[in-house]
């Protein structure tokens, strides 16, 4: 029982060959699975990849990469900021954090998406549009994780800053800020994965451009093969999203003050 | 959630409570200039004028909130006046819609659909997700095979096989639940994995040692050790299967909440769309708060991320 646990014997080699397993057994499926299913239900891998090339070559990939980078960068760099700010405001701030509470609640809660349609209709098509539901999917969780490290800030660090007579704008400067920040590092890294999830349901509804409304236009034609090249792309730049996520906590994390 | 944090000693990990009484007097100082600085805050205290001073405290926020909520929902009302078409939607004509919406079948009928069809995936997935997260948490060599794809689908937006698994299920409701079932199946399995990943090898050695069964080991141990992962792990799916369904509807045009709201606004009855947005709201509230709140309290060291 405990040879099949690993536990024993690790072994650096063993773990490559799990890895390795893992991928060549996924691959194979991959090729068996599309070799012996209908052409518009699933397309082998090297079918997949050869029409990754080719949407590379004609440049309707990249095109839709760079829309779609535009889109989420400027929706998360809006929605960090503007969370980090807010957040700390809250959490310096009882009154105003109590009086607002409720209603950011509901709004993190509330599934986004749905208000894709109203958007729709207030502003219509085109980038802005598009960047507010970026915004809105990933402005709440730095909001959250901001204001949770931000009231965490242990009493005796404004104690003795308060003691120094040290003014607003310092305890800002100096205190808040920097302890906060790792906090709103973890807030980043779930920001950058929900940003993406609003990017590219924003793309399915709102644009002709982009990530998503390739693989809806991909999809009306029936080509398989395009929309899992697409989707391959698409989970690569998630995989890439968090682990830059996962590493700018890992660098802050080191900040944190502990006890 | 952060590995530094799991790490750290138990002093350090003060619950969310002990820290918010430790902070107390310095917030409270915040509210009102002067009460209570530099005295101690101990337990004899909070009566007489202390506790005046909390019943105060309290009636200040909650006029705070209720003027909040107002002042919101006015200048919500004043914008869509002065500024937008008429069939923007505003709190009062949201409100006129009341009577209708809650007197329309087919609302009811949509509203059933996607509520049924959240809980019963969510219900597929916990259950799936429990098993595979619970071997890959204790098996290493199941999880070295099946992290990669877990990582990179819990890393992806999901959404994006939307418009596959329409091709694969069709424009019926079996595709939203199994975008549901997706959705809601990766946050399970990653932290119910992490929870069997984390769990002391000196459990399983004593239980070991007393010759217990394997399948005592599974149920007895390493089920209920990881179960603050697993609620963890449910609460992100609760939101994540919400947004998976309202996706499913909008593209397959399926009966439901989302569509609901998809169809009103296209044909200009805003405000209809956006009281099946407040209950929408109302549902994923009703489901997340009083669970997160379970979380928070029951488990203080567990923090979802």
């Amino acid at each position: 029982m405990t040879g099949w646990r690993a536990r024993v014997a690790p072994g650096r080699w063993r773990a490559l060959l799990g890895y390795a397993v893992g991928i060549a057994v996924g691959a194979a499926a991959w090729q068996l699975i599309g070799l012996h299913s209908a052409n518009f239900v699933f397309a082998p891998l090297t079918t997949t990849l050869s029409s990754l090339g080719s949407l590379i070559s004609d440049g309707s990939l990249p095109s839709a990469l760079a829309s779609s980078f535009s889109v989420y960068v400027t929706g998360a760099a809006v929605a960090i900021v503007a969370g980090a700010a807010i957040g700390m405001l809250f959490a310096r701030r009882a009154l105003l954090r109590k009086a607002f509470e409720p209603y950011l609640v509901a709004l993190y809660a509330t599934p986004m998406v749905a208000l894709i349609p109203f958007l729709l209709a207030l502003i219509g098509f085109g980038f802005w549009p598009k960047v507010i539901v970026v915004f809105l999917f990933s402005f709440f969780p730095v909001e959250f994780a901001t204001q949770r490290g931000a009231q965490s800030i242990a009493p005796e660090l404004l104690d003795v800053a308060r003691a120094f007579r040290t003014s607003e704008n310092q305890i800002w400067r100096h205190v808040v800020i920097p302890y906060t920040l790792p906090y709103l590092m973890t807030g980043v890294r779930q920001a950058l994965a929900r940003g993406l999830v609003g990017m590219i349901s924003a793309e399915f509804f709102l644009s002709a451009g982009g990530l998503g409304s390739l693989l809806i236009t991909q999809s009306e034609q029936f080509d398989t093969s395009a929309m899992l090249a697409v989707t391959l792309v698409i989970t690569l730049v998630g995989v890439i999203l968090m682990a830059m996520g996962r590493a700018f906590e890992r660098q802050f994390a080191r900040w944190r003050v502990t006890s | 959630m952060s590995a530094a944090d799991r790490n750290l000693p138990a002093a350090a990990r003060t619950s969310p409570d002990a820290r918010r009484a430790q902070r107390l007097p310095v917030m409270r100082r915040g509210i009102a200039p002067g009460r209570g600085a530099g005295r101690p805050s101990g337990l004899e205290e909070a009566s007489g004028a202390e506790a005046e001073a909390a019943r105060r405290e309290r009636t200040q926020v909650f006029l705070a909130r209720v003027a909040t909520g107002i002042g919101i929902l006015v200048l919500w009302q004043v914008c869509a006046a002065a500024l937008a078409p008429g069939y923007i939607a505003r709190p009062l004509g949201v409100l006129g819609q009341v009577p209708t919406v809650f007197g329309d079948q087919s609302f009811w009928s949509a509203a059933g659909s996607t509520v049924l069809a959240v809980v019963e995936g969510l219900i597929i997935a916990i259950v799936f997700g429990t098993v595979i997260g619970l071997v890959m948490g204790r098996v290493r060599d199941v999880d070295r095979a099946l992290r990669l794809y877990v990582d990179s689908f819990y890393a992806m937006p999901l959404v994006a096989l939307v418009p596959l698994l329409t091709v694969w299920f069709g424009y019926t409701p079996l595709a939203r639940l199994a975008v549901v079932v997706i959705e809601a199946l990766l946050p399970v399995i990653f932290s119910v994995a992490e929870g069997g990943r984390s769990l002391s090898a000196e459990f399983t050695d004593v239980a070991r040692a007393y010759r217990a069964p394997w399948w005592r080991i599974w149920a007895g141990i390493v089920l209920p050790a990881s179960l603050p992962y697993l609620l963890g792990g449910i609460d992100l799916a609760i939101g994540r299967a919400l947004v998976g369904a309202v996706v499913a509807e909008f593209i397959a045009s399926l009966n439901g909440l989302g569509y609901y709201i998809l169809f009103n606004v296209r044909s200009f009855q805003e405000d209809r769309a956006m009281l099946a947005m407040v209950l929408l709201v109302a549902f994923a509230l009703a489901v997340r708060v009083p669970f997160s709140m379970f979380v928070r309290r029951e488990l203080p060291w567990y923090r979802a991320g």
